[in-house]
C-alpha cells in the first residue's frame, strides 16, 4: 500500500469528495437492517473516494475508537442506553464530544440514520448549529394515532425542520416521512436498501444442495419440480405481532392441509413463538413444520436455499430487505401487500396477498401451483435482483444527494426546476434547500413553525444549543483540537463503475 | 404562493400559527374539497372547507384530490409541485408519434423501487404521491339523540355518587337517621335483587330451551357461543346504538339468556360458586357432546375450535366473576369455587335438569354472603370510626373528592352484556369509591353511623352498578325510568341538604332541587352531546399504507372476540 499522503489528496476528477459522519444509535455489534445499511453504504462511499466515519453509542465493552474492514472508523461514544439500544435523549450532552469528533475529522456532512435514534437527532441539531450539511435517512414507518408515534413524530419534526435532505427507503416511507415531519417532498429522496447479492446466491453446486437433507425426507431444491416433490416454504422473521406471526399461525395448518407435499421452515424468535409451537402441537404438524429458533444473519442464506417459497406475512414494512434476499436466493416470494413491500420486487417474483388469513392461504396456493407447473423461472431471480439492487448504486445515488446539498450540482439540477425562477418568491422549499443559510435567525424561523407551543420550545432549544456552541468555542478553541490523519483515500475508478443513471 | 389549504394544514392543526406556509405540497390539493354527499345532519357544521368533516370519510373520492389533467394524456413529468407549470423545463413534450418515443425518452413514473427510473430520486409525482392516503376512513358521525341516550349511563353514575354524598352529608349533619339510610338502601337492594332473580329466572328458563335447541342445530353452539354469534351478527366495529339493544332484549328476550345468567349477584362472595352452578346447570346436555368434540382427534376439523372456545370462555367468565368477588372476601370465594364448583359439576353431569336447585343454592349463597359482609362491617365499624382521627377534616374532604372523581372517571360505562364484561369490573373505580366511603365514614362520630355509611357505600358502588347495567340490558324503558328516578333523587337530595334547616320546608327544598337537578341534567346532556358533535369537524385521522395492517384471521374470532 502506498504511504499516506501528507494531506487529503485533491480529487482528480471534478467530482468532489466529502468527509461524512454517519450517526446512529444502531450499529455493529448489534445486528439489524439499519446497522448493515450504514455499514454497506459507508463502505461503498469510501470506495468512491469519500471519507466516512461512524458515530454510535458504546456497546458493553466496546467504547472508544475502532476500525472496521476497509478502514472504516467507528466512534463508540459512551452514553446511557435507554431502551432497545436507543440512547437517552439528553438534548445537549452529546454536543461537546460531537464537536470534538467533527473538528478532529474535518467533517462536512453529517448523515443520521433511523428515526428512533436520539443520538442521530441530536447530531443533526448540533451539526446545523456548527454549520454543517445534514442528511437524514428514515428506515421505518410510523402511524399517526398512538401516543408513542405522536411523540416520535414531534421529535422528528423538530430535527427535520432544519435538515438539508432526507432519504427514505421506499416511496411509502417517503410519503410517511413527508407527512410526519411536514417536509417539502422535493427534499426527500427515495433510495432503497440493497442486498449484497454475492452473499445470497442460490444453491449452485451439489455440495450446497445437500444441505437440504438436514431435515426429514431429502428435498434438494431442484429447479424443475415434479408434481409430487416436496415444496418447502421458508419463513424468516422475528416472531412479533407486527411481523404478522398471527397470520402465519392461522395460515400454516390450512396451507399444509390443502397441499400435501409441502413443509415449512420457520426461523426466528420472539414472543409469538409460543403461539406457533402451540399450533404445531395442536395440529400434530411436528414433521411438517420445523422451527429453527433464532439464527444469525450469516445463516439466513443457508436456511433460505433449503426452500422454494419465501412467505413474508408482515403487517408493516418500510422496505423489506429480507424479501429481496429471498428472491436473490432464488425463492418465489409470497408476501402481504403492506407498506413499501409492493414497490420492492417485480410481479413475476412475487405473489401478493392481502393481510388476511384467507387471502394468504390462497396466495400461497397460487405460488405452489405456479411452482409445480414450473412456470416460475426462479433460477433467473438472482441475476435480476443483482441488477436491481446494489450498494454501489445506493452509494452513487447518495452521493448525488451530497452533491446537491453542498452545491456541487446546481439547484436546478437537483431539485428539478430553475432556481432563477424561484429566486424572487422565497418559499420554504428554497429556504430548506441546499443553499439555506446557517444564520441563527433563519434557523429559528424554521423551528418556529413546528407548532404553537412546540415551536417556541424548539426555538429555545436551538438558542441554548447555539450558546453552548459559543461557550465551547471559547473553552475548547478549534485550533487546540488536533486533527487526525486520514486513511489513504481510494480514488474512484470511473471506468470500473458502470454509470447507473 | 397560494394560501395553503387542504391536507397539510388540517393534518397538523398546531401549524396554523406557522409563520410561513411550510409546504408546496398543499397546492397539489384542492382548495375546496368536493362535497358530493347527500345532506346529512353534520353538513351544517362544516364551517371551513379546509377542515375535514366526518362525511369526508364516506366521500367517494378518498383522498380528495384534484385529478391531474396531465396525468393520462401528457405524461406530465414535473419535479415541482407549485403552480407555475408552464415554465417547467422538465416537462415532457407531446410528441407526434405518441407513446413509443415518449416512453423511450421519459418513461412514466412508477412507484417502484426495482425499476430504473428516469427521474431523480427526489422526484415527486403529482399523480401518485399520497394517492393511498385516507382521511377519517373509520369515522362514525354521531347523531344527537343516540348520543344523549348514551350519556344517560354517565348521568346515572354521577347521580348515584351524588346520592351517596348527600346521604353522607345528611348523616354527618345528623339530619338523617343513619338507620333509615341503610334501611332504605338495604330494602332497595333486596328488592332489586328479587327483581334481578326473577329476571334471571325468566331468562334462564327461556335460555335453557333456546340453548338446547341451538345445541341440536349447531353442534358446538354452547350458550356462550350463542352470545358470541348474536354479537357477531351485528356489524363489527359499529358503536352500538341503544335502540338495538332495546329491541333485541324486548323482541328476543331469550337471546343471550344462558350467558347472562352467569353473573347473577356476582358481587357477593358466592358468585363464583353460583355462576359455576348456573353454567353447569344450563347446558347439561352439552357436556357429553362437548367432551366428544374436545377429544376429537381429527386436527383438520375447523369446528373443533368452537366448543373449545366455549369451554375456555365459560371458565374465563367464571374466573372474572371470582376475581371480582375475591375483592370482598377472597378466602370465601376460593373455597366456594373449589368446593361447590366441583360438586355442582358432578351433579350437573348426573342430573340434567337441576336448574331450580342451582338457583336455590344461589339464593342461599347470596343471603349468606350478604349477612357475612354485614357482620364483618359491623365488627369493623369501631375500628373505622377512629381510623383517621389524627387527620384533619380538610384533608379528608379533599381526599374523598379526588377518590370520587377517580371513581367517576374510571368507571366502566360500557354497556355490553356479553362476553366476559358482564359485570363492570373497573377495579380502580370501585376501590377508589370504597376508600372514599371509608375515609368519609371515619369522620362520623358513632359506630352505627359508620356501619350505615359503609354498608350503604357497598350497596351503591358495588351492587348498584351491576343492577343498572342489567336493567339497561334488560329493557330501555327500565333504564330510562331508573335514570329519571336517580336524577330526581339526587336533585332532591342536594336541595334538601343545601336547604335551610327550617322545619316544615324540607319538602319544598326537595322539590325545588328535583326541578333544578332535572333541568341541569337535561341541559348538560344536550349541551355536551351537541358540543361533542360540533367538535367532530376537527377530527382528522390519517391512514395510509404505512399503517400496520389489521390482520383478518378467521379462526381467531373464536378465540378472543373482544375487540
Amino acid at each position: 500500500m502506498a504511504p499516506p499522503p501528507p494531506s487529503p489528496p485533491s480529487p482528480p476528477s471534478s467530482t468532489p469528495t466529502y468527509n461524512i459522519a454517519m450517526v446512529s444509535d444502531f450499529f455493529f455489534p448489534q445486528p439489524g437492517g439499519v446497522e448493515s445499511h450504514i455499514y454497506q453504504l459507508s463502505t461503498k462511499l469510501m470506495d468512491r473516494g469519500h471519507k466516512v466515519i461512524i458515530i454510535t453509542h458504546s456497546y458493553e465493552d466496546r467504547t472508544g475508537v475502532r476500525y472496521l474492514t476497509n478502514g472504516l472508523k467507528v466512534y463508540y461514544v459512551p452514553f446511557m442506553v435507554l431502551y432497545r439500544s436507543a440512547t437517552f435523549p439528553s438534548v445537549f450532552s452529546f454536543f461537546p464530544v460531537f464537536r470534538n469528533i467533527v473538528l478532529r475529522e474535518k467533517i462536512d456532512i453529517v448523515h443520521g440514520h433511523a428515526s428512533l435514534s436520539s443520538l442521530c437527532h441530536e447530531a443533526i441539531l448540533h451539526a446545523r448549529t456548527m454549520g454543517l450539511r445534514t442528511v437524514f435517512t428514515d428506515h421505518s414507518l410510523f402511524g399517526f394515532a398512538d401516543a408513542a408515534s405522536i411523540m416520535t413524530n414531534k421529535l422528528l419534526k423538530f430535527t427535520l425542520s432544519d435538515v438539508d435532505h432526507v432519504i427514505c427507503v421506499s416511496h411509502t416511507c417517503k410519503e410517511n416521512t413527508v407527512l410526519r415531519a411536514s417536509l417539502d417532498p422535493l427534499m426527500v429522496s427515495v433510495i432503497p436498501n440493497a442486498v449484497v447479492a454475492e452473499n445470497f446466491k442460490p444453491p449452485s453446486n451439489p455440495a450446497e444442495t445437500s444441505r437440504g437433507h438436514a431435515f426429514g425426507q431429502p428435498a434438494p431444491p431442484a429447479r424443475q419440480l415434479g408434481p409430487h416433490d416436496t415444496i418447502t416454504i421458508v419463513v424468516i422473521s422475528r416472531l412479533f405481532y407486527n411481523k404478522g406471526t398471527d397470520l402465519l399461525t392461522a395460515a400454516i395448518p390450512r396451507i399444509l392441509e390443502n397441499h400435501p407435499n409441502t413443509r415449512f421452515i420457520i426461523a426466528g424468535s420472539g414472543p409469538k413463538a409460543i403461539d406457533l409451537e402451540q399450533m404445531i402441537e395442536q395440529n400434530v404438524l411436528q414433521d411438517r413444520v420445523e422451527m429453527l429458533g433464532p439464527i444469525r444473519h450469516e445463516e439466513v442464506r443457508d436456511v433460505m436455499v433449503r426452500g422454494h417459497i419465501y412467505l413474508h406475512p408482515s403487517l408493516t414494512e418500510a422496505f423489506g430487505t429480507v424479501i429481496v434476499e429471498a428472491a436473490s436466493c432464488g425463492l418465489y416470494v409470497v408476501c402481504t401487500q403492506v407498506g413499501g413491500i409492493p414497490e420492492v420486487l417485480p410481479s413475476h417474483m412475487t405473489v401478493f396477498a392481502k393481510p388476511e388469513e384467507e387471502d394468504l392461504v390462497a396466495a400461497t396456493g397460487k405460488a405452489i401451483a405456479a411452482l409445480r407447473a414450473n412456470k416460475v423461472r426462479t433460477e433467473l431471480f438472482h441475476e435480476q435482483v443483482k441488477s436491481m439492487y446494489s450498494w454501489t448504486n445506493v452509494a452513487l445515488r447518495t452521493e448525488r444527494v451530497y452533491n446537491g446539498i453542498s452545491g456541487a450540482i446546481s439547484d436546478a439540477e437537483f431539485y428539478g426546476y430553475d432556481a432563477s425562477l424561484n429566486a424572487a418568491n422565497w418559499s420554504a422549499t428554497r429556504g430548506r434547500s441546499g443553499v439555506q443559510s446557517f444564520a441563527l435567525i433563519d434557523r429559528l424561523k424554521r423551528y418556529y413553525g413546528c407548532g404553537i407551543w412546540a415551536g417556541k420550545l424548539f426555538c429555545l432549544c436551538v438558542i441554548i444549543d447555539y450558546l453552548i456552541f459559543l461557550c465551547l468555542e471559547i473553552l475548547f478553541p478549534r485550533d487546540k483540537i488536533d486533527t487526525c490523519r486520514d486513511w489513504p483515500r481510494k480514488t474512484l475508478n470511473e471506468e470500473k463503475e458502470p454509470g447507473v443513471r | 404562493m397560494a394560501p395553503p389549504s387542504g391536507l397539510h394544514q388540517s393534518a397538523l392543526p398546531s401549524d396554523f400559527e406557522a409563520p410561513f406556509p411550510p409546504l408546496v405540497r398543499s397546492s397539489t390539493l384542492p382548495t375546496s374539497l368536493p362535497i358530493t354527499l347527500p345532506a346529512t345532519t353534520l353538513r351544517s357544521f362544516r364551517a371551513d372547507p379546509s377542515h375535514l368533516a366526518p362525511e369526508d370519510a364516506f366521500a367517494s373520492v378518498s383522498p380528495p384530490r384534484r385529478p391531474s389533467p396531465f396525468e393520462i394524456s401528457d405524461k406530465y413529468a414535473s419535479g415541482h409541485a407549485s403552480g407555475n407549470d408552464s415554465r417547467r423545463p422538465r416537462r415532457a413534450r407531446r410528441t407526434k408519434d405518441g407513446a413509443r418515443s415518449q416512453s423511450r425518452r421519459r418513461k412514466r413514473f412508477q412507484k417502484l423501487l426495482w425499476v430504473k427510473q428516469s427521474y431523480p430520486d427526489n422526484y415527486t409525482d403529482q399523480a401518485t404521491f399520497l394517492e393511498n392516503l385516507q382521511r377519517n376512513p373509520r369515522v362514525q358521525p354521531y347523531d344527537f339523540w343516540p348520543l344523549v341516550a348514551d350519556s344517560t349511563v354517565i348521568v346515572q353514575h354521577v347521580c348515584s355518587v351524588i346520592l351517596f354524598i348527600v346521604c353522607f352529608v345528611g348523616i354527618f349533619q345528623e339530619r338523617v337517621n343513619p338507620a333509615s339510610v341503610v334501611g332504605v338502601g338495604s330494602v332497595a337492594t333486596f328488592l332489586g335483587w328479587l327483581l334481578w332473580d326473577w329476571w334471571v329466572g325468566q331468562e334462564s328458563q327461556a335460555g335453557a330451551v333456546d340453548g338446547i335447541a341451538r345445541t341440536r342445530s349447531i353442534g358446538g353452539g354452547v350458550g356462550v357461543g350463542v352470545g358470541v354469534a348474536g354479537r357477531r351478527a351485528a356489524p363489527y366495529s359499529e358503536p352500538r346504538p341503544p335502540r338495538r339493544q332495546d329491541s333485541s332484549s324486548l323482541g328476543l328476550p331469550a337471546h343471550n339468556a344462558s350467558t347472562t345468567s352467569i353473573s347473577s349477584t356476582s358481587n357477593l362472595a358466592s358468585a363464583a360458586s353460583s355462576s359455576s352452578n348456573l353454567l353447569q346447570d344450563h347446558y347439561p346436555n352439552n357436556r357429553p357432546a362437548m367432551a366428544g368434540y374436545y377429544t376429537n382427534p381429527n386436527p383438520s376439523n375447523p369446528n373443533l375450535l368452537i366448543p373449545g372456545h366455549a369451554h375456555s370462555r365459560s371458565f374465563s367468565s367464571l374466573h372474572s366473576a371470582s376475581s371480582q368477588t375475591s375483592a370482598t372476601s377472597p378466602a370465601h370465594a376460593r373455597q366456594s369455587t373449589d368446593g361447590n364448583g366441583d360438586e355442582s359439576r358432578r351433579r350437573a353431569a348426573a342430573s340434567p335438569s337441576s336448574s331450580d336447585g342451582g338457583r336455590g343454592s344461589l339464593r342461599i349463597g347470596a343471603i349468606k354472603s350478604a349477612s357475612l359482609i354485614s357482620f364483618t362491617l359491623l365488627g369493623l365499624s369501631p375500628i373505622l370510626k377512629s381510623l383517621t382521627r389524627s387527620t384533619s377534616s380538610d384533608s379528608i374532604w379533599a381526599m374523598s373528592f379526588w377518590l370520587l372523581a377517580i371513581n367517576i372517571f374510571f368507571f366502566d360505562y360500557s354497556g355490553s352484556w356479553t362476553g366476559v364484561h358482564k359485570v363492570p369490573v373497573a377495579s380502580l373505580s370501585t376501590n377508589a369509591a370504597l376508600m372514599a366511603s371509608t375515609v368519609l365514614a371515619s369522620r362520623l362520630p358513632s359506630t352505627g353511623q359508620v356501619f350505615s355509611l359503609t354498608l350503604f357505600s357497598i350497596e351503591v358502588f358495588g351492587l348498584f352498578p351491576v343492577f343498572r347495567r342489567y336493567a339497561r340490558h334488560r329493557s330501555w324503558r327500565y333504564h330510562v325510568v331508573l335514570t329519571v328516578l336517580l336524577v330526581a333523587g339526587a336533585g332532591g337530595g342536594v336541595g334538601m341538604v343545601l336547604g335551610t334547616d327550617e322545619p316544615g320546608w324540607p319538602w319544598r327544598n326537595c322539590l325545588l332541587g328535583m326541578v333544578v337537578g332535572c333541568l341541569i341534567t337535561a341541559l348538560a346532556m344536550g349541551g355536551c352531546s351537541w358540543w361533542l358533535i360540533s367538535l367532530q369537524k376537527y377530527k382528522n385521522e390519517i391512514y395510509g399504507p404505512w399503517d400496520p395492517a389489521r390482520p383478518i384471521i378467521i379462526s381467531r374470532r373464536h378465540w378472543d372476540d373482544d375487540p
